[in-house]
């Protein structure tokens, strides 16, 4: 098993944000993680990647208990990760946003530079290298994220909502830069909402809803699960005493 | 945009060159040498606020320290102000550990508070700390006793040594900004979370620029000692020790190699000139003004001056879209 | 009976701290902005009150108000000319305005006003009162009971009326409540305007029985931190209890360690404070 994350539990006071999450991740696999709004995702992520500690659970990756490392050693092992909402360093142009992950691997400048070349060029932001990376709008951040977090030389990526709010036209580009990025060898997790680019990209996918999996499957199997269905529909018939039932 | 070594040199250089230009004139000559040492606190202040973009307002308590250790070299152990000048690195090595590691945990308003409140301890904990003089202050030598002393009528002296520890500084500088720690400092200052993710160890780069930062600061503060040949709580450690590092290294281009420099440049005569003009209520027209400054740059131009240059620069070098 | 002699004199000063301090919080709670200049628009409604008994010859009753006044005003206006631009900008703007801002008043106040302490006549409000043993002068009683009624009244505004509800709206989402139909930039402008009044309330109730410089402001900016971290960021009655405890660790350091250094107690918790539970002792986690 590559990674194994057992019983997450997350707290924000007294409101649980993952509730009871488990993953188990083989070597090479790309799953789906789909989910209604404020289901738990993100947090999870954040707990899987380090940067938040998880109030109940362990975390294994490659047989390594890492539950309790911090953000950075996760990447140092060969995880990574993306942010919903992007983060891009300001006053520094896209080549040095993706060299400040190649350094990771590379701490000598012409080496990091050299990676951050090959990983622009992998991911289509070659002829972008020179701009400010605040210039990029949404689409190119998000790859942009995306091309930094490979520059780390993960063995498994996260990613969270690379596709969110990309025109089809962008989509398109970015489907395909996973799955060349799986093509790789790295392992993947892709939170999405559109059902079709989970279809397409994915033949695994949990379902989260309040903070845990409520389902698993193919994604054209959990689609018909009744759960999930509820879990969907409930969220838009919120305040019915169903809805509110755990 | 990114300066070379080259011109770093040059830079130099020509601030060496200036030297003899001034010597007929001992009042621009005290100038050019205060120029020259707030130029070398501003760049150190630089590279934990302006790189590391962790804006502090305690720096005063390096440069403090450095001036204290100084003239009690002088004073309890009978050695030349300057002989104090590597203790009060040591003393900024310990006091980075020791305060500067809790406070990484905070971030952005919280993190300046805390250097406030610090900075605000350190100079009511001196001024009643009577082995150091308390509220007067110590005193350097009154005559020479040896060269080693660096006891000199003209400021010239004092311009050559500042500038040597300037050039220091700016070549440190100038490598660490090319290399991996430069890019990491970036990072931390623009996006905690993302540089985390990307494998950057926060904590420890912020100290070791705080180390770089605090070291530099309290060298500053030894060679002010050794050069005005007194020190108090005010003048070590009081607040407008910090605003003058922050506002030069504001003004120039925080987290750019020379905009300390150019902050200095700009301002030290200003306020020196002002002094000389309204006497002692100088000091409160020139933070009046440094007030209005900063709040400028606050509102236009966080960038500081170096803003306007990568504009140039952007618009002559044609851009993919 | 010193002890308590001190805990009173010390809740009533803390009173007042409390209703600066919650000026503060108002304003981090809402827009998540520190106010570097905070003890400095204390420093100023001083003055105001002072020029307006000297120049004007009115009272308390008249000078407090128009401090508060003033003091709105001016909140608005800092917000408006300065910090509106800069709070959606980088940390280093954000936190170089509102401190360049307290350079300028605090050595524009030097400039105009000169450094010479000044206060007003200590009879202004005279008379002292027992109470089973414990001395209260009328000054710190008007101080300490006005401040403590205007902290609970900005508390009950901000939790009972329809005007607390939009600004609370404001400060958990923005985006949100335009979308309902507050106006998020006036509901900014207005938590500016109300807490700066907080300090012109504040700063007219202690030149009643305290000194001013154009540099108490520092000290005042640092007893804010100290109290809004202690309450927790953000927390009106949070900075009402950790005010009143503020006041009585102040008065009980300024007995042991002398006036002098009274501040060191306070300073040092505060820096401990930030270091242990930056969210505050009071504070959620
Ligand atoms: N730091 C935090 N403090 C308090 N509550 C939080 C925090 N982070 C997240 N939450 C809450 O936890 C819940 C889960 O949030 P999360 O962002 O993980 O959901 P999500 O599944 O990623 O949703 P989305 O699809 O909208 O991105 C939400 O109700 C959110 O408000
Ligand atoms: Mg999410």
């Amino acid at each position: 098993m590559l990674l194994e994350a057992r019983g997450i539990v997350k707290t924000f006071g007294s409101f649980h944000a993952v509730d009871g999450a488990d993953l188990t991740l083989a070597e090479n696999e790309l799953i789906g993680l789909i989910g209604p709004n404020g289901a738990g995702k993100s947090t999870f992520f954040n707990c899987l990647a380090g940067e938040a500690r998880p109030t109940l659970g362990k975390i294994r990756f490659r047989g390594a208990d890492v539950t309790a490392l911090s953000s950075a050693a996760h990447a140092g092992l060969g995880l990574a990760r993306t942010f919903q909402v992007p983060i891009v360093f300001e006053g520094m142009s896209v080549r040095e946003n993706v060299m400040v992950g190649a350094f990771l691997r590379h701490p000598a400048r012409r080496r990091a530079e050299e990676k951050a070349d090959e990983v622009l060029e992998f991911t289509g932001l070659a002829a972008q290298a020179d701009m400010l990376a605040t210039a990029l709008g949404t689409a190119g951040r998000k790859r942009l994220g995306i091309a930094r977090a490979l520059a780390t030389e993960p063995i498994l990526l996260l990613l969270d909502e690379a596709l969110a709010g990309l025109t089809s036209a962008e989509m398109e580009g970015a489907i395909a830069l996973v799955e060349r990025i799986h093509a790789r060898g790295i392992t993947l997790v892709v939170v999405e909402h559109i059902m079709e680019v989970i279809h397409r990209l994915t033949r695994r996918v949990l379902v989260f809803n309040q903070g845990r999996v409520i389902a698993e499957g193919t994604p054209a199997e959990v689609t018909h699960i009744p759960a999930v269905i509820e879990a969907y529909l409930g969220r838009r018939a919120q305040g019915s005493p169903e809805s509110r039932a755990p | 945009m990114r300066a070379s070594l080259r011109r770093v040199l040059i830079a130099i250089a020509i601030l060496l060159a200036i030297a003899p230009v001034l010597t007929q004139d001992a009042f621009y000559q005290r100038i050019a040498a205060l120029v020259v040492l707030a130029a070398i606190s501003a760049s150190a202040w630089n590279v934990i606020g302006g790189y590391a973009g962790q804006v502090s307002f305690g720096h005063s308590v390096y440069f403090g320290i450095g001036g204290y250790a100084a003239l009690l070299a002088f004073t309890k152990l009978g050695l030349p102000p300057i002989a104090g000048a590597p203790l009060g690195i040591l003393a900024s090595f310990v006091l980075s550990a020791i305060v500067g590691l809790p406070s990484f945990r905070l971030r952005g308003h919280y993190f300046s508070m805390a250097t406030i409140a610090i900075a605000a301890l350190a100079g009511l904990l001196v001024t009643n700390w009577g082995y150091a003089g308390g509220a007067i202050g110590l005193m350097g030598p009154a005559t020479p006793r040896s060269p080693a002393d660096l006891l000199f009528r003209s400021p010239l002296p004092y311009y050559a040594i500042f500038l040597v520890v300037l050039a220091i500084l700016l070549v440190l500088t100038w490598w660490m900004e090319r290399s991996r720690m430069g890019f990491y400092l970036r990072a931390i200052g623009s996006g905690e979370r993302a540089a985390a993710s990307l494998g950057v160890p926060i904590r420890r780069y912020k100290l070791y620029a705080l180390f770089i930062s605090g070291a530099f600061t309290a060298l500053a503060g030894s060679l002010y000692a050794v050069m005005i040949g007194f020190i108090d709580p005010d003048s070590g450690f009081g607040i407008l020790v910090s605003v003058n590092m922050v506002v030069m290294a504001a003004l120039g281009g925080a987290g750019t190699l020379f905009g300390p420099l150019v902050g200095a440049i700009i301002l030290v005569p200003l306020e020196e000139t002002t002094n000389a003009l309204l006497g002692g209520g100088g000091t409160g027209a020139a933070y009046v003004a440094y007030g209005v400054i900063i709040m400028l740059i606050a509102r236009f131009s966080p960038g500081g001056l170096a803003q306007f240059l990568p504009r140039i620069a952007a618009r002559k070098s044609p851009r993919a879209a | 009976m010193i002890l308590l002699q001190l805990a009173a004199d010390g809740l009533l000063l803390g009173a007042v701290y409390a209703l600066f301090s919650s000026g503060l919080t108002l304003i981090w709670g809402m827009m998540n902005v520190i106010n570097f200049a905070h003890g400095d628009f204390v420093m100023l409604a001083m003055y105001v009150a002072f020029f307006a008994f000297t120049l004007l010859k009115i009272g308390p009753i008249f000078f407090v108000p128009l401090a508060a006044m003033a003091l709105f005003g001016l909140g608005v206006l800092v917000y408006v000319a300065l910090v509106r631009h800069v709070m959606r900008g980088p940390m280093l703007a954000q936190i170089l305005s509102t401190f360049g801002l307290a350079l300028f008043l605090r050595y524009a106040a030097l400039w105009a006003f000169s450094a010479n302490f000044v206060s007003l006549p200590d009879n202004l409000v005279g008379g002292v009162y027992q109470l089973g043993g414990i001395r209260l002068s009328a000054s710190h009683l008007l101080a300490g009971g006005t401040a403590l009624v205007l902290t609970l009244g900005m508390h009950l505004v901000l939790t009972r009326t329809d005007l607390g509800s939009r600004m609370l709206a404001v400060s958990e989402d923005r985006v949100a409540a335009s979308l309902v139909g507050i106006r998020a930039e006036r509901m900014q402008a207005l938590a500016w305007g109300l807490g700066a009044a907080a300090t012109g309330v504040a700063g007219g109730l202690i030149v009643l029985f305290f000194y001013v410089s154009p540099e108490v402001g520092n000290a005042f900016t640092l007893l804010a931190f100290v109290t809004v971290c202690l309450g927790g960021f953000g927390s009106v009655p949070g900075a009402l209890i950790a005010g009143l405890l503020i006041g009585v660790i102040e008065s009980f350091s300024a007995y042991w360690l002398g006036p002098a250094t009274k501040d060191v107690v306070v300073f040092a918790l505060f820096v401990v404070l930030l270091w242990v539970r930056p969210q505050g002792l009071l504070g959620r986690a």
